[in-house]
């Protein structure tokens, strides 16, 4: 009879949580905060507002195939702000690629073309850029951009980005009329298009009244020109953009951030899930579409799941960098001992979890990038020689001083680097010793060179040499004359070919003074339903022509 | 009793005050402030340190504390340079996912957690007692992540009964509500569950040996009378303790639940504003938790006059 009881109680319990279940599953009109909606389904007809012939010849199978209006991807952190002037964050740009627009962005070749501008012709001097501007592109509060909003934006965007700053110091921005602007700069420079097309915080137009508005935080309207409007931000929940009807296509075909824009979803939901095992099981159960960011220790593991699909991209270099001006570390032959200790594959294995997840080449930038790829300093790059380390430190007098690596464990792989060269360091005699603090305090020592000898950061690629943070005494504390020299050198370069000459001379003296050393260079992973279509894994996720069939 | 509950608000004050005052020195030491969490990596020490001037960050401590504490005292908890919102609203908005998880949690933890209590005391020494006991043990050892993670993968991933992550707020349905709640309950109330049949289960031997439950049976009154109306009803001062300590403990303390399950709750706010250094939040919440638990604990105070009209708060 009790047996009786406790079978029905059981029951009972059991029926109450399938009923949730069943009872909870996402409804038609879902505009909740965290329920995807799965069955929000609109025919790909509706979607496709400039279907080609091709298309039209492809009809039937098109008609059978309903997507969602929901696009649901998972991130890793809740975006600091959506104003990408004055952040340099993924996150932010990420987001912000989809809802403003710059005058000039990269193409899926990375070069430069236009978005907003419409053309432009460049003084003899090469010092004065006439911009064009696009007619009719309206804004998400319904103005049309002009002038007056570039000027106002761009000349923000200069005081705000430390690498506009440094890289187009001394440039002004003028209307000529309400589609014509002037970019005066005080030198010419060879890569200015390059450093207006950045992808990271990026050069976006905002209407003058936003930035009139903006406080010393920032601005607080985010309103672009691009596919996206935004919708709603829940802080720490989601950020909801929703297709801008009133979007002006740009011309071409859609390349990188050029191009088509679809808004292909109309609704996206950037989720913040900040765990990794929840990221990857709510991909599993279908509840995010996207995730971003996934653990690369389980890209194995996940590799085989049919449901999956994923995209690997390499995206930029593990570093070391050295202080180069205090005690011992001021000393070469003690930074060359500790180069020669290197097992970059060993560093790079610990830090990123699979082979095929990253590559090792001692170049600082892109080494697929024709112009930029280098091999400068390869002798210095990953030597694995604790013979050669153990006779430079008897060169330099080391006599047993502290070596800090400072480091921080919010970020996994520098902490793992960091803890795998205090191995090598120890196994050549040098007493290396691994301070570890949260993200804020080891920025605080970082740009402290009393307060650390070496640490290692990741970083994504730069589309120029000359934006590395490498090259700037902020960074590292590195003050040395080759290196500004080297930089104008190449800016200043008659011809690609020559700049390209000049960076593999700053590159090698990066080596040869040991300053630095690349440690690798390492893939993002992005994973995906296998169903998902339209998806470009650029410098940022792409998310403007994706579709997910229902 | 009125005189006793004012007593013991007043006496919040001096508590209130002695936090504060030691959050806001423990914030100012650590280095690192909101500007270099809102700007990313590759800022400048200059753009740095011009937005912590801006912010008032590079002020002398007791020029910021005075002047945060003086705004207090006007109902001004600050503002979230992250959320761009007030303190108050922020833990507002934070409190109530953390508040319906919580009273979730604590449902389910006294569904199981009483009846199993009661009955393996009065079973005591039976397999039931002893499963209960093991079973206890158990959820007292097994780590809330874990427990999380095993509910996540088997009622998410594996049977997709419920969704394996985020909150959908009340106002939206009480099924979606409970359906996106039932894991993170699940996985903080069994582990508190297992702590309160321990302490009910004690609690309940302690009484169910004493004379007047002899003298209650003797009299012939129904088992189930001698247990629930006698037994239960001396035993209570202690589950009730034992429950607002659960209680207090969910609503301030579930973190690792509230990170793994995407809920944005106080427990996250809290992660994420010290990751910022979001000083007023973390200020707030502090004071805000501490506010919760002294409330908490005062009500079951209350309680126990309820459940024992021996116990007469106030009188000497």
């Amino acid at each position: 009879m009790k047996h009786g009881k406790l079978s029905r109680l059981l029951a009972l319990v059991l029926s109450c949580m399938m009923l949730l279940s069943a009872c909870g599953q996402p409804s038609n009109e879902s505009t909740s905060s965290e329920a995807p909606s799965t069955s929000t389904e609109q025919s790909a007809e509706t979607e496709k507002p400039a279907e080609d012939k091709k298309s039209e010849e492809n009809k039937d199978a098109s008609e059978a195939t309903t997507y969602k209006t929901e696009l649901n991807v998972a991130m890793t952190a809740n975006p600091p702000t959506l104003d990408v002037h004055g952040v340099n964050s993924n996150i932010v740009g990420g987001i912000g690629t989809h809802i403003y627009e710059p005058l000039f962005a990269m193409n899926q070749n990375y070069e430069p073309a236009a978005v907003l501008a419409d053309s432009y012709t460049v003084s003899e001097d090469g010092k004065v850029y006439t911009i064009k501007l696009r007619q009719g592109v309206k804004f998400h509060n319904g103005q049309e951009m002009v002038a007056d909003d570039v000027v106002a934006s761009m000349s923000r965007w200069l005081e705000l980005s430390g690498k506009a700053k440094a890289l187009l110091d001394g440039t002004v921005f003028e209307k000529v009329d309400d589609y014509t602007v002037t970019m005066t700069l005080p030198e010419a420079y060879a890569d200015v298009m390059t450093v207006l097309a950045a992808s990271i915080q990026f050069p976006a137009i905002y209407p003058k009244s936003v930035i009139d508005n903006a406080s010393a935080e920032g601005i607080t309207e985010y309103i672009g020109t691009g596919p996206y409007k935004l919708a709603e931000w829940k802080q720490d929940q989601y950020v909801h953009l929703t297709k801008f009807e009133e979007y002006t296509q740009p011309a071409g075909e859609s390349s990188g951030f050029t191009g088509e824009k679809l808004a292909a979803t109309p609704d996206i939901f950037f989720r913040v899930v900040t765990d990794d095992s929840t990221r990857v099981a709510g991909l599993q159960t279908g509840q995010y579409d996207i995730a971003e960011e996934m653990p690369q220790e389980r890209y194995q593991e996940l590799a085989g799941d049919s449901n999956l699909a994923f995209s690997v991209k390499t995206t930029g270099t593990l570093n070391l960098f050295f202080n180069t001006t205090n005690g011992i570390m001021a000393n070469q032959d003690m930074r060359q001992a500790i180069m020669a200790c290197l097992n970059c594959d060993d560093i790079m294995l610990a830090s990123y979890g699979d082979p095929s997840l990253y590559i090792l080449n001692p170049g600082w930038c892109n080494p697929d990038d024709a112009m930029w790829g280098s091999d400068a300093g390869s002798e210095y790059y990953n030597q694995n020689n604790i013979e050669k380390a153990k006779e430079l430190l008897k060169k330099a007098g080391y006599n047993n001083e502290e070596i800090v690596l400072v480091t921080t464990p919010d970020y996994g792989e520098m902490y793992n680097a960091t803890l795998v060269v205090q191995a090598e360091l120890m196994e050549a005699g040098i007493n290396a010793v691994v301070e570890s603090y949260d993200f804020a305090t080891f920025m605080e020592h970082r740009a402290n060179p009393d307060q650390f000898s070496l640490y290692i950061t990741s970083n994504r690629y730069n589309l120029s040499p000359v934006q590395l943070s490498v090259l700037t005494k902020d960074w590292a504390g590195l003050d040395r004359p080759e290196v500004d020299e080297g930089i104008v050198a190449i800016r200043t370069a008659a011809s690609s070919e020559e700049s390209s000459a000049k960076w593999d001379e700053l590159q090698s003296f990066l080596y040869e003074y040991g300053a630095a050393s690349v440690l690798g260079h390492y893939s993002g992973l992005m994973a995906t339903s296998a169903d998902v279509e339209g998806f470009n894994y650029f410098d940022f996720p792409l998310y403007w022509n994706v579709k997910v069939p229902a | 009793m009125i005189s006793y509950i004012l007593k013991r608000i007043l006496s919040l004050i001096p508590t209130l005050f002695v936090v504060s005052i030691v959050v806001f020195l423990v914030v100012y030491m650590i280095p690192g402030g909101p500007a270099t969490a809102l700007l990313g990596m590759e800022a400048t020490p200059e753009s740095i340190e011009a937005l912590n001037t801006e912010l008032g960050f590079n002020r002398p401590f007791f020029v910021q504390y005075a002047d945060w504490f003086s705004n207090v005292l006007q109902g001004d908890w600050g503002q979230s340079y992250f959320l761009q919102t007030s303190v108050l609203d922020a833990i507002g908005e934070y409190f109530g996912p953390t508040l319906s998880l919580a009273i979730l949690a604590q449902l389910i933890s006294l569904i199981i957690s009483v009846p199993l209590g009661i009955l393996a005391a009065y079973r005591r020494g039976s397999i039931v007692d002893v499963t209960t006991v093991s079973a206890s043990l158990l959820g007292i050892a097994v780590p809330g992540f874990l427990l999380s993670m095993f509910l996540m993968l088997f009622f998410g991933v594996y049977l997709k009964w419920f969704p394996v992550a985020g909150y959908v707020a009340l106002q939206e349905g009480l099924a979606e509500h409970l359906r996106y709640l039932i894991l993170p309950a699940l996985s903080l109330g069994l582990v508190q569950a297992a702590y309160i049949t321990r302490m009910s289960r004690s609690s309940m031997l302690d009484v169910l040996y004493m004379n007047y439950i002899r003298t209650a049976r003797a009299k012939g009154l129904k088992e189930a009378s001698v247990v629930l109306v006698y037994g239960l009803k001396n035993a209570a001062p202690t589950i009730l303790t034992v429950i607002g300590q659960s209680f207090g403990g969910l609503v301030t303390g579930t973190i690792v639940t509230e990170t793994l399950f995407n809920i944005p709750g106080l427990g996250m706010l809290t992660m994420t504003s010290i990751t910022r250094r979001d000083v007023f939040v973390i200020q707030g919440v502090v004071l805000f938790v501490t506010l919760i638990y002294v409330l908490v604990n005062l009500v079951v105070d209350i309680l126990y006059g309820f459940v024992d009209p021996r116990i007469q708060l106030g009188r000497k």
